[in-house]
């Protein structure tokens, strides 16, 4: 392949890459900010309804996740993931996704699901967990499972991101060879 | 009842008042609080609570502290001065101190309940119950499958006996009937406090009944609230409603009916003390409708200690100290979580 050319490909890949490394760097701040959210309006809660009526106590060790990672190939060979609901209308426990270069071990973990869309379930849908602190629960535990919810969604986004961050630089590093081995135009 | 407390008050409890009045006034400050609120870790907030009247509660605690460690001290410290209350109290003050705990009772054997529900063991729930309302059947409340199961069995001897009438059937207990049992008991034992304060007259009864009529149409409003969106049908959010305040048998009719936020506020502007409280809400602070009623709380616990002679102050000083450790855990809590753009929502008290 002529210089020029790959000249012109490593700065277009180069620049893709600063584009997802862009993009990565505000979907991590609105991660951020979402999962704050999240924790300040648990606690709003706990003031609203006692200390003790929202922790550990209320849920028990074993659980139905209410999400999981659809991992998928797109074309051009990458994994893609995405965060889907089994069925169930109101989501909020996630599962740790093993690609992902940090951990939402903030929130209870559970065992995680991979592998194409499951078929529906056959049996009954899982609880909501907001219904663990009972049926009248203030209007933050709702927000908080929202902000949560939301903070799954940007998770799967990041974790792909990431992925095609990597492909971009192992191909950056790839292209930046073949240039080198490239005799020098004259 | 003779109408001259006065005279009879000091004789059986004359020492206690005299002593509540000095808890009272060593609830924290303004300043405290604002002290308290520029702490940057838990570790600070335990240096500057030493310096309060909250001493070295802490002493004693492992690292690292948490938010829920300090929680349970301040409980166990406000627990044994209510019972050095009681302990030296003649009737009926005792009494009304045995109502004071029934709340968080009906609160414990909830906790109990649904930690079966959720297959906990016992003892670690005991462990995270309220001491105030501490009773010796506590452990076998887990076996009940229905309530009056529960009634029958364990119940049966505990100063919450009475407030079952309503609460006898045969459903199971899941979340739902969980949820309805427990505000129904709440429901019953309002109504049987209200009873007494109005029977013993006098002066607790023009300071408590107010307090108590303000509590059942709290507990109402945010009934209807929370229960926007959720499976508890009109009917039964009905029934949950305490009849001993305001609000009935109008506005409870009107609020049963009530489907959004607007609704319930419309019902509100009806009633001269509700239509400020419910202006409040929102706002450019933020307010929820639960802090409104906290604040409003706080301002009329406090005037209970602008007269004498009568049992609200002891029931004034436990809510005021409440409100007291929910302020310090809400600090505690943005402090932990690093996050102190609304540290300063507590309500100041003196």
């Amino acid at each position: 392949m002529a210089a020029p050319d790959l000249r012109a490909q490593l700065d277009s890949l180069l620049l893709q890459l600063f584009r997802d490394l862009e993009e990565l760097e505000a979907k991590r701040a609105v991660l951020n900010a979402r999962v704050e959210e999240g924790w300040l309006s648990l606690a709003k809660a706990r003031y609203a309804m006692g200390a003790k009526s929202v922790g550990p106590l209320q849920y028990a060790s074993r659980m139905e996740p209410q999400a999981c990672v659809h991992v998928s190939e797109a074309q051009d060979g990458l994994q893609e993931f995405r965060v889907v609901r089994p069925g169930a209308q109101t989501p909020e426990e996630v599962g740790p996704r093993e690609a992902a270069s940090f951990s939402l071990s903030l929130l209870p973990g559970l065992r995680r699901r991979k592998g194409p869309t499951r078929p529906p379930e056959p049996s009954e849908a899982p609880q909501d967990p907001l219904n663990w602190f009972g049926i009248l629960v203030p209007h933050s535990l709702r927000q908080a499972q929202a902000s949560f919810w939301d903070g799954l969604q940007l998770a799967a986004d990041i974790a792909s991101l990431q992925n095609r961050i990597e492909w971009g630089r192992s191909q950056l590093q790839g292209l930046q060879e073949k240039l080198k081995l490239e005799p020098r135009a004259a | 009842m003779l109408e001259c407390s006065e005279l009879y008050f000091n004789v059986d409890h004359g020492f206690l008042e005299g002593l509540v009045r000095g808890c009272k006034a060593s609830l924290l400050t303004q300043q405290d609080y604002i002290n308290l609120a520029q702490c940057e870790t838990l570790e600070d907030l335990k240096i500057h609570l030493q310096t309060t009247d909250y001493g070295n509660f802490l002493a004693n605690q492992t690292n690292p502290l948490t938010v829920s460690k300090i929680d349970t001290e301040m409980r166990k410290r406000l627990c044994r001065e209510f019972y050095y209350f009681r302990n030296n109290s003649l009737e009926p003050l005792s009494t009304f101190f045995t109502y004071m705990t029934c709340s968080y009772m009906i609160d414990n054997v909830i906790l109990l309940m649904n930690g079966a529900l959720q297959k906990k063991s016992v003892k670690e729930i005991l462990v995270k119950c309220h001491p105030l309302g501490r009773f010796t059947e506590m452990e076998a409340v887990n076996i009940a499958e229905t309530p009056s199961d529960l009634f029958n069995a364990v119940l049966v001897e505990t100063p919450l006996a009475p407030f079952f009438q309503d609460c006898m059937s045969e459903n199971t207990l899941d979340e739902l009937n969980i949820e309805l049992l427990r505000n129904k008991l709440y429901k019953s034992y309002l109504e049987a406090f209200y009873k007494f304060c109005k029977n013993h007259g006098d002066v607790t009864a023009e300071v408590m009944c107010p307090i108590l009529e303000f509590e059942a149409d709290r507990r109402a409003f945010i009934i209807t609230l929370n229960s926007f969106g959720t499976e508890l049908s009109k009917e039964d959010r009905e029934t949950l409603y305490p009849t001993i305040g305001k609000l009935c048998p109008e506005g409870l009719r009107l609020l049963a009916q009530a489907e959004d936020f607007d609704q319930m506020k419309r019902v509100a502007d009806h009633y001269g003390v509700y239509k400020p409280l419910f202006e409040a809400v929102g706002g450019n602070g933020g307010k929820t409708l639960e802090d409104v009623f906290y604040e409003h709380e706080v301002q009329i616990n406090v005037l209970a200690f602008n007269r004498q002679f009568h049992y609200g102050v002891f029931y004034a000083y436990v809510k005021l100290k409440e409100q007291e450790m929910r302020n310090i855990v809400w600090i505690a809590e943005c402090i932990s979580q690093r996050h102190r753009t609304k540290i300063n929502s507590y309500i100041p008290i003196l």
